[in-house]
């Protein structure tokens, strides 16, 4: 179905990456500690190494629960697929896309 | 002619629907434009039923004599100190939601119905959406005025407009609204004047102004009982423009069917707020949500309203089962997420007293011990080693009704629902079915949507740290964070030991 309207109804996606230049948006959501309401948004290069992402900006997240180890992540998931990538590989070769979701459990 | 005065039904015909006339130089559809696209048949404008049968002037007369003795109220209220004797300072924070999400609701309401009241085909109708959105106009300023008076004593209350355009949870009624008004004429009217003023309304309602008179807010109280008649007619009217859609043409069902499914979630998400405040911003409970849902929804709505809309070929809204299932779990999810960004908030949560803990271990003996009792003692024990519980960081967004994605699988509180449509190679996020075939019916319309988190990173908030944010807000100190270290709960305190009232 689309919109019905008077007019040719046609506008762009307000979040579109290219809004971003080379950044994207990315999910992360702890998921068995409902201490944490909600998946966590960043934005972030694309060209950013996992292991810099985990550290600058999972960690300091999920670090809002004074439990957290950083050392305690495991069955990582992008999009409900298991994601084991090298520490320098980038988002981008990792197949993080925009708006993705990346989940891990403790 | 005889003199005397006419029957009030015959001064209506008169001086309204006899005021009209049918254009002859220029086609109808050119002097109403807008009221054929929707797919929707009308043939008999005629047949439209306005519940509000009034004239202008009896209108007027009528609610000037309502308003003097709300102000009367008001002014009683605040000359003799009554803040002073509500339960708690906490039940401010009620008002804060009420007049930073509700009121400016209000006021859009009044713009859209004076758009109607110009662009609808028939007398009838035009008429009743002119009253309407003077109704509309009255309850935006009498709300202001019966909260303004907190305004001197408490936080979070100064900058109410700034803040519903701004404030990252306010863009959830914001967003709801303006759905409504930018689509046409017979979906806004089963939006607003059907879902959300006939099916969802006293659930809007009874929780706020019920909660005025538990809490001892004899003002908003009193504005409760002013907007009453005032809102039964909305509700009539509403229930009139389901029945004149649905008796004027078999086609008009499945159009109005689909907005009906579309409304009623579109509502019933935006209502999560009003149930946290419900179960955890009253100091003194009314009821719990799931009790109100329980009777104004299940009850009142799916036992009363559906089996008569059925004769019309119309069923209860298509994701109504979630809802109950949810009855056990919303409040507790959406007020999750409050306490944890009221850092960003213009109201101040805080951990529920033990007693309130135990009302919600037996409001909701099956939830709440297992899922929601062990996150609250946590929270408590964190703050008592001086760690308050915050979420450091951005949530994650449902495009369409774009509260955080705090909601659980159906059936299953302990594994957040993540649902998500591609469309034009780009991925959307939604908190739950109901959005998910929202945005699918009309991605066209939700890809537009301003999601608070993404503007803040698109560097369109002011700039990119909280405190800029927090700024551009319009904030100011102490109008959001935690309640028992916030300016509210210490001047309570002072106040009720003896302390000037508003005095240094």
């Amino acid at each position: 179905m689309t919109v019905k309207a008077l007019y040719d109804y046609d506008f762009p996606s307000k979040d579109r990456q290219e809004v971003y230049g080379d950044d994207i948006l990315v999910n992360v959501m702890w998921t068995n500690n409902p201490m944490l309401c909600s998946a966590a948004c960043f934005r972030t290069p694309k060209a950013m190494s996992w292991a810099d992402f985990k550290a600058q900006m999972i960690d300091p997240w999920a670090a809002s629960d004074p439990d957290y180890d950083p050392s305690a992540p495991e069955g990582w998931q992008v999009d409900g697929e298991g994601f084991d990538p090298a520490d320098d590989t980038s988002l981008d070769d990792a197949g993080v896309g925009h708006k993705g979701l990346i989940t891990f459990r403790t | 002619m005889a003199k005397g005065k006419l029957p009030m039904r015959e001064r209506y015909r008169l001086l309204t629907r006899d005021l009209d006339w049918t254009p002859t130089y220029v086609k109808p559809e050119d002097v109403y434009p807008y009221t054929r696209y929707e797919g929707i048949k009308i043939h008999d404008w005629d047949k439209w039923e306005d519940p509000f049968r009034l004239t202008v002037d009896s209108y007027c007369k009528y609610q000037a004599e309502k308003d003097k003795k709300l102000y009367a109220v008001i002014d009683g209220f605040a000359q003799g100190q009554g803040h002073l004797s509500l339960t708690d300072a906490r039940y401010v924070n009620s008002l804060k939601l009420f007049l930073c999400g509700v009121t400016p609701l209000e006021y859009a309401a009044h713009r859209h119905f004076a758009y109607l009241a110009r662009h609808l085909d028939g007398a009838g109708g035009r008429f009743a959406a002119l009253c309407q959105s003077i109704d509309e106009l009255r309850h935006a300023q009498t709300e202001t005025h019966t909260i303004s008076q907190y305004n001197k004593y408490y936080g979070g209350l100064h900058n109410f407009g700034q803040m519903h355009d701004r404030v990252w949870y306010l863009s959830v009624p914001k967003s709801f609204f303006e759905d409504g008004i930018s689509a046409g004429p017979f979906e806004f009217l089963t939006a607003i004047s059907f879902s959300f003023e006939y099916l969802l309304t006293n659930l809007l309602f009874v929780p706020f102004m019920s909660g005025a008179s538990f809490n001892g807010d004899l003002a908003t109280m009193t504005f409760g009982f002013s907007a009453q008649s005032d809102e039964s007619r909305h509700m009539t009217l509403g229930l009139e423009v389901i029945k004149f859609m649905l008796e004027q043409d078999e086609a008009n069902v499945p159009i109005v069917q689909d907005w009906i499914d579309k409304w009623f979630w579109r509502g019933y998400r935006l209502l999560g707020l009003v149930a946290a405040m419900m179960d955890y911003m009253l100091p003194k409970k009314i009821m719990s949500w799931k009790e109100a849902f329980e009777l104004y929804m299940e009850k009142q709505m799916l036992e009363g309203l559906f089996p008569d809309l059925e004769y019309y070929g119309i069923r209860p809204p298509r994701h109504i089962q979630q809802a109950i299932t949810e009855k056990e779990y919303m409040s507790h999810q959406v007020y999750w997420i409050l306490y944890q960004f009221s850092h960003a908030a213009n109201f101040n949560t805080t951990v529920p007293p033990r007693e309130e803990l135990d009302w919600m271990s037996e409001v909701y003996p099956d939830t709440f011990d297992r899922h929601y009792r062990p996150l609250w003692e946590r929270a408590r024990d964190l703050q008592e080693q001086g760690k308050r519980f915050f979420f450091n960081g951005l949530p994650m967004l449902c495009q369409v009704c774009q509260i955080p994605m705090g909601f659980t699988e159906p059936g299953d509180p302990s594994t957040i629902c993540v649902r998500t449509s591609d469309f034009r190679d780009e991925r959307f996020n939604f908190c739950s079915d109901g959005c998910k075939w929202i945005f699918d019916r009309e991605p066209e319309k939700y890809v537009q949507a301003w999601l608070p988190v993404h503007q803040i990173y698109q560097g369109n908030c002011g700039g990119s740290t909280i405190p800029e944010v927090l700024n551009w807000y319009g904030f100011a100190d102490g109008d959001g964070g935690e309640y028992l270290t916030s300016p509210d709960k210490l001047n309570w305190d002072k106040w009720h030991t003896g302390a000037v009232v508003g005095g240094a």
